[in-house]
């Protein structure tokens, strides 16, 4: 199979399994944008959840999907396919500058993040202005 | 990468420890370019923070064209040298430059579970 028809299966397989948009089960995994340069929450940005394989250091997609209102994006991961491993979440903040009619310093912000215990709840916000960003371990 | 002119880099970094209140000195990072027509990344320069957490000489003025650079911090070997785990394994901070003719400022401000950057001057 073709690394694009690959690309393609993995997508479609990983919005059925593993974001779960029906579960009464929160995610394990949460992110919040705050717009700080506006003072808004980041709402409409496009982001998308990647896990590391170790065996082959390839990125594979595991949700795609967009902040609502609140800056939030539920459902990023089923505690089932929560497992320990390297992670990332990407922003797409040049866009979502852009679309507020503004540059940003920053094309796309990705934050690499290693979970060692996968039983706990993380929370990875992302703080952003169109000239600074910050990011914490949250709970 | 350029240790012998005497014009400074217009584009620097700056790493400090939040976590500890010191400089994040012997931090390995490194500088990439990104290639609009190919979309993969070059490596311009690969080097350490030294003792006050700065990297000097990461480009010369007459390679510092616009386009999207990267500078990549191993965060994750930082803090192992320091004999702590870190959230973060390494930490890529992507930005683009427009107008060459400036000075850019890309810190990176860290603990092990936190970090910030912003555009300084």
């Amino acid at each position: 199979m073709t690394t694009r028809l690959q690309h393609i299966r993995d997508h479609i397989l990983a919005e059925n399994k593993c974001m779960d948009m029906t579960s009464p089960l929160p995610s394990p995994l949460t992110t919040h944008v705050l717009n700080t340069g506006m003072g808004v929450p980041g709402a409409g940005m496009a982001l998308s959840l990647h896990r590391l394989d170790p065996v082959t250091s390839a990125w594979s997609l595991i949700t795609a999907g967009t902040t609502n209102d609140d800056g939030r994006c539920p459902g990023l991961i089923t505690r089932e396919c929560f497992t320990p491993g390297v992670y990332k979440i990407r922003f797409e903040s040049g866009q979502y500058w852009e679309g507020l009619g503004e540059t940003c310093f920053y094309p796309y912000i990705e934050i690499v993040f290693n979970i060692t215990d996968a039983a706990q709840k993380f929370h990875v916000p992302l703080l952003l202005s169109r000239f600074s960003y910050s990011t914490y371990r949250g709970s």
